[in-house]
């Protein structure tokens, strides 16, 4: 799934996100920033899938700005049911959501999401209000107390924090953990601490599966563990292999490459490539090496100001038709300075 | 999930500001240096998008020190430059011919029931599994638990994706245009 919107930025560029579904209710409004409402899922059995995701959440609040830890305690006092608007995290939420239904469906899991749901609870991450989301587990847990597929010792054991504070990114400290431990199983904080240890591992496990193309369909840790270790040394040979072509095409195509195309912005890296640019690019390099200071002193600064303009397409057109020689230089530099805004106009 | 594009704006962009530490340089003849500019590079705008919140991405930043302190220390701004490069992550290590000894001499003792022999050798796979990770993602040997570990190599593997997307992009443009 490929979310629109920015991981961690806070512009409102008013893409909508797919996932906005029913608890839009709750939104109360947020404070200066923009928040996206997570992917509520209409069961409940989804929304403590979605209570499984602090997790895995931890490592999104990790990346996300400090404006939004600075949210998060306005965030409580407000009470507003708000996420940040991390792509990554609502495509996580979306992910889990799918998977709790499916297990659910199954049936297997009930308990399992109660055991998560009362986990996360004390992972508490920071942008998710304390309300909402104890009164929901609360009206989780009467609805799975209601059906009576699963018999559960109604025993909730409260373990300090050392126990949940042993994953080291969670840097939240929640004074009390309340699991719920299932029938035949055994009650002391130890076996529930490796068992809360265990879900989390799972829990991620299962977002490494979706991460890595063809793991779904592996049975067992260690085939899955095998696939992951072979996507990411094929990833950084990837890498390598990536960086020797690029040292290889040209002597100085890196360096004029990256500024121009620093200067296109992200639509540039959403799509592929138009031919134009491509064009556009080549005889800037030209010119590089052959007017290395005149053009070194154009490009110095990164968000470049071009300043020529009033060049346009078929001019350009003529000239990389050309052969690229000493003649046409003060021309190119000028119709280089078109170039952003030439690829502007056609993306 | 896929990267999202601030993301690989961000990478450019800080990818670009290693690149032109380089510049002055501009006479790397060589292939192999600059395969090795850009790579580093490559590899400390991927590790500081993360600001040093994650273990591998210290890590990293650490290990392209070793190679190239000046690129770093330029790349990265300010007081975090210090930190990054000079903090020492703690080592979980342990001599494993010992450790092994030890358990052997455990197991000898215990009783085996097929179940539970079983269920050992799956155990036994699956260190095994988890070590090679801990190889191959950088830092790993730092992580001393699981989850740990496993919450970090989700975001490796998306960094990864992020910049083998963005340098792929970046080699088919000067390859097309160095075709003309």
């Amino acid at each position: 799934m490929d979310l629109s919107g920015r991981f961690g930025a806070r512009s409102g560029d008013g893409v909508p996100f797919r996932e906005a579904t029913a608890l839009e209710s709750l939104h109360l409004g947020g404070g200066g920033e923009e928040f996206r409402q997570m992917v509520p899922p209409e069961n409940a059995g989804g929304f403590t899938a979605l209570l499984e995701l602090p997790p895995t959440q931890a490592v999104e609040l990790l990346h996300s700005s400090s404006s939004s830890a600075s949210q998060a305690t306005t965030l409580h006092s407000l009470g507003t049911l708000s996420f940040p608007s991390n792509p990554l995290l609502m495509e996580r939420a979306s992910r889990f959501s799918v998977i709790a239904t499916e297990n659910q469906q199954n049936g297997n899991v009930s308990g399992e999401t109660t055991t998560t749901s009362s986990v996360p609870s004390n992972e508490h991450i920071k942008t998710e209000p304390a309300e909402t989301e104890t009164c929901d587990q609360a009206a989780v847990e009467k609805q799975s107390n209601r059906c009576g597929k699963r018999k559960e010792l109604d025993k909730k054991v409260k373990s300090s924090t050392k126990k949940k504070s042993k994953s080291s990114e969670e840097n939240e400290k929640l004074p009390y953990v309340h699991v719920r431990a299932r029938r035949g199983q055994a009650t002391d904080s130890h076996s529930l601490a490796e068992r809360a240890r265990r879900e989390k591992i799972n829990a991620r496990m299962k977002l490494l599966q979706e991460l890595v193309p063809g793991c779904d369909k592996i049975q067992g840790t260690a085939l899955v563990l095998d696939e992951i270790i072979n996507h990411v040394q094929s990833l950084q040979r990837q890498v390598e292999m990536l960086s020797m072509r690029l040292a290889s095409v040209n002597p100085r195509i890196d360096f004029n490459l990256d500024t121009i195309l620093a200067s296109e912005n992200g639509s540039l890296m959403d799509g592929s490539f138009s031919g134009a640019t491509m064009q556009l690019a080549w005889p800037l390099q030209v010119m590089e090496t052959e007017q290395s200071y005149h053009h070194r002193q154009l490009q110095q600064p990164p968000s470049q100001q071009w300043p020529f303009d009033g060049l346009n397409q078929p001019v350009w057109g003529r000239e990389e038709n050309q052969d690229h020689g000493n003649d046409h230089n003060n021309l190119m530099v000028g119709s280089a300075s078109l170039h952003p805004n030439q690829v502007k106009m056609e993306l | 999930m896929q990267p999202t594009s601030s993301m690989k704006e961000e990478f450019l962009k800080k990818w670009q500001m290693g690149l032109q530490i380089y510049r002055p340089l501009i006479d790397n003849t060589s292939v192999s240096e600059r395969r090795k500019a850009i790579k580093l590079s490559a590899d400390v705008a991927m590790a500081s998008l993360r600001k040093g919140t994650t273990c591998w991405s210290r890590a990293l930043i650490q290990k392209t020190a070793t190679e190239d302190n000046f690129l770093v220390r330029q790349m990265l701004s300010g007081i975090k430059a210090e930190t990054l490069i000079n903090k020492k992550l703690p080592k979980v290590m342990c001599h494993r011919k010992i450790v092994r000894r030890s358990k052997m001499i455990l197991r000898r003792r215990q009783s085996r029931s097929a179940i539970e022999e079983v269920a050992a050798k799956a155990r036994k796979l699956i260190k095994k599994k988890t070590q090679g990770l801990r190889n191959v993602v950088p830092g790993g040997e730092f992580m001393s638990n699981d989850v740990l570990l496993i919450q970090e190599t989700l975001d490796y593997i998306v960094s990864l994706q992020t910049q083998v997307n963005v340098m792929r992009s970046i080699v088919d443009a000067a390859e097309a245009g160095s075709e003309r």
